[in-house]
Parts: structure tokens; sequence; C-alpha cells
């Protein structure tokens, strides 16, 4: 792969279906809050912003030179109240932009997804997003399986992937229920430490119940 | 941030003041990291003049503590002024990192 990919790009890698380059059905209420989750985070470990229990706040605002990650930099940075990491997931998820769209096209920039046109006999069918290779998805596996069962100190973007992992429910498509069941007092260990990682989850279960409260009032 | 370091037989103790946050976490990183390099895997935090904590900070002492297990040694940390001992507790630091009350009990909670 030519560019190293950010943890907004991994996240989406997971949710994304193989044959269509859409997000998975059961990830499309959180898909957001994860993109948005994993931005903060990215910017949280170059150093440009930083967070305690009351807030984030941006520490350098000078662009890294990412359109995505600046134009967020850009309005932590021109924010001048306070607001906690939780307020931040939720604010930049509800942004008026196509972010899965936004980080589809840099995944296909960075080469780990390929634009396919789809058509039939006659007709033009759309587009389609395809990995390039198993190569990014099994990377985040693998980082995975060794921040949870290797009983080492993890690195920090590794336990903020795992947040990002865990909230969204990728989990389960990583592990067995059994590997699952005995991963699980490591995986709160771990998704407690970050303060974004607390945040994204406590968002995303706020994005799925939601959507599935929406969902009942539909079907009732 | 003020950063000393005493040595204590095997062990390098880090006393720090002020504040840690992302501003001053790469001196901190500096410093850990000479004496890990050093050839002091055991390390001690003395945190009793340490008024805050970021979300960078804390990476700081966790990517330290990473660095001192590789090395065959750990880290340990002592007197968290109450606010820091609440980032620290809602955190769950505890878990991953020895936390103690003096410096005594952070020597026996030292990973060896």
């Amino acid at each position: 792969m030519a560019k190293t990919l950010t943890l907004a790009d991994e996240i989406v890698i997971l949710m994304l279906d193989d044959e269509t380059g859409n997000i998975k059905p059961d990830f499309r209420p959180v898909a957001r809050v994860a993109i948005a989750a994993g931005a903060l985070m990215e910017l949280a470990l170059i150093g440009r912003v930083d967070s305690d229990l009351q807030s984030l706040f941006a520490v350098n605002p000078q662009p890294v030179g990412d359109i995505f990650l600046d134009e967020i930099l850009d309005v932590i940075a021109g924010d001048q109240n306070k607001h906690p990491s939780a307020w931040w997931v939720d604010h930049l998820s509800r942004a008026d932009k196509d972010l899965v769209a936004q980080v589809r096209s840099r995944l296909v920039d960075a080469g780990a997804l390929l634009e396919e046109r789809r058509s039939d006999q006659f007709f033009y069918m759309g587009r389609a997003y395809v990995p390039s290779s198993g190569e990014a998805k099994g990377e985040v596996k693998a980082r995975m399986m060794s921040i949870l069962f290797k009983d080492e100190v993890p690195d920090s973007r590794d336990i903020l992937l795992l947040g990002l992992v865990h909230s969204t429910g990728a989990l389960s498509a990583i592990l067995s229920n059994d590997e699952m069941e005995k991963a699980k007092p490591r995986i709160e260990d771990l998704t407690a430490l970050e303060d974004i990682g607390r945040a994204v989850e406590a968002v995303a279960g706020q994005a799925r119940d939601s959507a599935t409260s929406l969902m009942k009032a539909l079907y009732r | 941030m003020e950063i000393k370091t005493e040595i204590d037989g095997n062990i390098a103790v880090v006393l720090l003041s002020g504040r840690l946050e992302a501003v001053t976490s790469s001196s901190v990183e500096t410093a850990l990291t000479k004496e890990i390099s050093g050839g002091h895997a055991r390390i001690v935090l003395d945190m009793r003049h340490v008024s805050y904590v970021s979300s960078a900070g804390l990476r700081v002492v966790l990517a330290a503590a990473k660095k001192c297990g590789s090395a065959g040694g750990g880290i340990a940390i002592f007197g968290l002024q109450p606010g820091v001992h609440e980032v620290f507790s809602i955190s769950g630091f505890g878990k991953i990192i020895p936390i103690a009350e003096n410096y005594a009990d952070a020597r026996v909670k030292l990973p060896t």
C-alpha cells in the first residue's frame, strides 16, 4: 500500500462489504460516529489535539497536510467553547458531508480499495469498491489478536483502534464467540484507557439505540 | 515541566513536577527513553508534584511502560494528587501499570 492508513481508514475497511464497497447494514448506524472518532484519535496521536475529563481541545492548529484531518482540526481550533470528547465525536459525526464517501475515496487513493464500474449487459449499475488485497483487513485483525491475547503493554494506536472496533461491533467479525468471551475482561480494561475510546463507546451506543427505536417505530 | 532523575540501585526514580500534557509530554518521553536505553528498565515515577495529566500525558506513561516491559523491566507510579488520581482511576490505568501510595510501596509493586 502506498500510504499509511489512519484509524478512520482502518475502521471503514472493517465495516465495508467486500463485494459492494458499501458499509455493511449492521454498521450503518455507527459508521459516521466511528469515522469522526477515528479522525479525533488520529489528531490526538499526532499531537494536534489533547483531552481530559472535561474537554477535548486543539493544542497545535498547524495543518497536518491531510485535507480530511485538517478540516476537523480547523473546526476544533476555531471553537472557543469547551466540549468533552463525546460531544465532539457526536458533533463531527453529524457533519453535513458524506464521511463514508470521503474515507472511501481516501482508501482508493491509498491503494487499499479499487474502484470498479459495475454494469450488466445493457446498463451501468454504479460503482463498487473492493479491497485491493486482504492486507489492510488482515493487518487490523492481527493487531487486535495481538493486543488481546499477548500479555504485553499495548501501544496507544492499537488501544484506540480496539476502541473503534469494539464500539462498532466489528470485533465480533474478528473473534470467535469463545475468543470474545475469553478476551472480555481485557477488552474492558483496554477500551477504558483512552478518553476518546470511552467517548466513541458511549456515542456509538446512543446511535445504535436511536436506530433500533426508529426501526421499532417504523415496523410497529 | 521539571524532570529530575535519581538512581536507587537498579531503579531510576523519575521525579516530575508540573503539568503532564501534550505540550510537555515530549520532554518526559525523552527523559524516560534515555533512562531505558541507558539500562534502567525499572522506573518509578514520582508524581507527587504533578498537578494535571491529560490523555497525551497518560500515553507517554503507557509508552514508557511498554518500552520498559520490552527491555525486561517495568514502571510503577506513586504520589498521585486527587485530581490526577481521578484521571488514572477513570481510565483504569492501575490495571496496566502499578499505582502506589509511596515510594516504598512502588518499589515493591515494580515488576521484576
